[in-house]
């Protein structure tokens, strides 16, 4: 009994922490990626991504012309010109200072983002330091509500509005472009986003950019384009989650040996008789690793059903990226599958001296 | 000690076993301190990083905001600053889009170098002056793209120089080190005079001022002076120390303690349950042999002391044993994160929970000889 429990438990607890560490992985892959939409591309200049890319004015307006843009209200093409900013920004309860990206967007990025629902107050307004900012901002961070006056630039930006935008727990603050570009002296954009008529266009799209000798851009669709920002913190995450595991899973399988050592010295008669009624070696070892697999399968199941418990759903912000642990069925799998290899490596050695026994000194054991 | 030979042969029982629980105990040592030594390490880091350094930056925002470059005269004739330079930063991108890198310009100061975090050699320092459009590398960063003296490495940025372009090119005339464990590993220094030249935008304003003061204990002292010299202005500023900055930062770690904490109570648990499990094993096969111990006058005091003696020898070896594997290992892994080590109190710690360990799970094995009967026993044997 004690020797089952501790395969039990040890297996539970290895599998327990792995699926626990994944779970932030899947947390910064699902958050990152809950809003894309296959029919949306980013386009940053040749070579650049993100901050570092500088689109210039006229170049940026010359994407409008590209074949494959969805048309929104009026008739004019869904593109976007977006500047992005890192602001400081205070913890409310540790008043730790972190960096959140502050975007500036033309008035039209609400047809390019339809996910976005304001939640209180109203749209920014162009060409005022006006800022709206997303739910998790005002939860995580001070100074974010209506009326409230953030310094920027020598002015203070009002906070007209609040958003929500998915299940996303990272803060996120749109306000006009011209205004902030103009604010910190900037002349390019940094990336244009346009929508397209259908997924089924970037083909097309792309084609019609490369085309054009003006347009030094490069266009991703923008499952690509979040891609490439999250892979990095979850290929940390996901290393640390296996390293760890690993090493986990080594001690429980060792406490597996150990027990299943126990368990077939306590049945060596058992074992004997078998051999004596004509079972062989073979019929012996499997069915030893079968029973080391089913003991081992309780604690995966268990240590899935703690780590939901537990971790589901936790809040994290590891770096200063904020986001919520996902436990789901796939990881679930992943530590059943984990948890089958600790119960077949681990019943290995002891089924074979099982099936080792010589029949006759099996017998006589008390 | 005339009892060592005893509980040495009822550990050696069944060495199979034993050496079964004591890697699994090692392991699990391992991992704790590993797990500890990453937390207590990046602390460790912040609270050594240099208080008699600060770092003068706008109030209004750390990052994308420019201070005029003449504030540092007014900076250098505060009391207690010894030395002071202005410092502008701007990200660029080597060859791909992810491989970002920073470019710090600096104007080059006699002895600035070695009264800051860098260590540079006097001949790689005496070339950087020479040429305008000279690069110092990390050496991290140098061995990642093999860089050597005498390259030219072309960088795209956001910055953009004169002619429009935003293409920049450095050529290499030596590697530095930086002991400051809160600045990014892909740093380049290039000079500030030739930066100032070629940019279109923002001439005549840095992103921050270095400043070495004379007294670390005066750090807020002078922090506060500067600030208040520019308070009311356009250019307010805020100062801080390495020391407060990097302390900022393990803190923004500090999230991952619960999980930790949590991985470290289930690796206890799990380690229980197997402990436990093998004395009892021990003591259910060694029935006989204890009745024997008693009635040749053994009294159950000291039975129940040498099977928790036998648990304690077991688990704070092989704790020890996994410990200093960790110890071992960590320097290879502070390679990839800076600052992890491991400080004396996450040994004593860890063989404190040994003991712990060894006490609570042999306390029921143990209770359970010395109740022991020895007629029974010794008629079921």
């Amino acid at each position: 009994m004690g020797s089952v429990l501790t395969i039990v438990v040890g297996v539970a607890c290895a599998v327990g922490v792995l699926i626990s560490m994944l779970a932030m992985g899947v947390g910064v892959e699902r958050q990152a990626t809950g809003n894309v939409r296959a029919d949306r591309v980013i386009l940053s200049s040749t070579g650049a991504r993100g901050n570092q890319s500088s689109i210039p004015k006229d170049e940026a307006v010359g994407v409008r012309d590209l074949a494959g843009i969805k048309k929104g209200v009026g008739g004019a093409p869904i593109v976007v010109f977006d500047s992005l900013i890192p602001i400081e920004a205070h913890r409310r309860v540790t008043g730790v200072r972190i960096f959140f990206p502050l975007v500036g967007t033309t008035a039209n990025f609400t047809e390019y983002r339809p996910e976005i629902r304001l939640t209180d107050g109203r749209m920014f307004r162009p060409g005022l330091h006006e800022l709206i900012a997303s739910n998790p901002c005002g939860h995580q961070f001070t100074g974010f509500e209506i009326g409230d006056g953030r310094p920027i630039r020598g002015a203070d930006w009002i906070v007209v509005g609040h958003f929500e935008e998915g299940q996303t727990l990272q803060c996120v603050v749109y306000t006009d472009v011209d205004a902030l570009m103009s604010a910190f002296n900037r002349n390019t954009y940094n990336t244009v986003s346009v929508m397209l008529q259908s997924p089924a266009d970037f083909g097309a799209f792309r084609e019609a950019l490369q085309a054009n000798p003006t347009l030094h851009l490069e266009a991703q669709h923008e499952s690509e384009a979040v891609r490439e920002r999250f892979i990095g913190l979850k290929g940390i995450l996901d290393f640390a989650g296996y390293f760890v595991g690993a090493i986990m899973a080594i001690g429980a399988t060792l406490g597996a040996v150990n027990s299943l050592y126990a368990i077939v010295d306590s049945r060596r008669r058992e074992f004997g008789t078998l051999r004596a009624i004509g079972f062989g070696s073979a019929a012996i070892i499997a069915s030893i690793l079968c029973e080391s697999l089913l003991f081992a399968l309780p604690g995966a199941l268990l240590g899935g059903a703690l780590a939901w418990a537990f971790f589901n759903g936790l809040a994290a912000s590891p770096f200063g990226y904020s986001f919520q642990l996902a436990v789901t069925p796939s990881l679930g799998l992943i530590g059943i599958a984990w948890a089958l290899g600790m119960g077949m490596v681990g019943g290995l050695l002891p089924a074979l001296r099982a099936a080792r026994l010589p029949v006759a000194t099996a017998l006589r054991a008390s | 000690m005339k009892f060592l030979p005893l509980f040495w042969s009822g550990i050696w029982r069944k060495p199979g076993r034993t050496a079964l629980i004591f890697f699994q105990v090692s392991v699990a040592f391992a991992l704790f301190g590993m797990l500890q030594g990453l937390k207590t390490g990046v602390d460790h880091a912040a609270a050594a990083a240099r208080a008699d350094l600060l770092i003068v930056h706008s109030r209004l925002s750390f990052l994308a905001q420019s201070l005029p470059a003449g504030s540092l005269e007014q900076i250098k004739s505060v009391p207690g600053v010894k030395m002071a330079v202005p410092v502008d930063i701007f990200g660029a991108t080597y060859q791909k889009p992810t491989q970002g890198l920073g470019v710090v310009a600096i104007s080059l100061v006699k002895d600035w170098p070695a009264a800051f975090t860098f260590t540079v050699a006097p001949e790689y320092l005496a070339a950087f002056q020479k040429l305008r459009t000279a690069t110092l590398v990390r050496e991290e960063l140098a061995e990642k793209y093999a860089w050597k003296i005498g390259d030219r490495i072309p960088l795209m940025s956001n910055t953009a120089q004169m002619s429009g372009s935003t293409d920049w090119a450095f050529d290499v005339v030596g590697t530095f080190r930086d002991s400051d464990v809160g600045s990014g590993r892909d740093n380049i220094l290039i000079n500030l005079a030739y930066l100032e030249e070629a940019r279109f935008l923002g001439k005549g304003t840095v992103q921050h001022f270095n400043v070495a003061i004379s007294d670390p204990k005066q750090a807020a002292t002078v922090s506060d002076e500067i600030d208040r010299r520019f308070a009311n202005s356009p250019q307010e500023t805020k100062t801080e120390s390495l020391l407060e900055l990097a302390q900022a930062n393990a803190q923004s770690i500090g999230d991952m303690n619960f999980l930790i904490r949590a991985i470290v109570a289930a690796v206890l648990a799990a380690l229980l349950f197997a402990t436990a499990n093998m004395m009892m094993q021990s003591i259910r096969e060694r029935r006989v042999e204890l009745a024997v111990l008693k009635a040749v006058g053994f009294t159950d005091r000291a039975v129940f002391l040498l099977i928790l003696a036998e648990a304690l020898l077991v688990c704070v070896t092989a704790a020890a044993f996994g410990l200093a594997l960790a110890a071992l290992i960590l320097p290879l892994a502070a390679a990839l994160v800076v600052g992890l080590s491991m400080p004396r109190i996450v040994l004593a710690i860890g063989l404190a929970l040994a003991i712990g360990v060894a006490l609570i799970s042999a306390a029921i094995p143990a209770a359970m000889a010395a109740r022991l009967k020895v007629a029974s026993a010794l008629v079921s044997g």
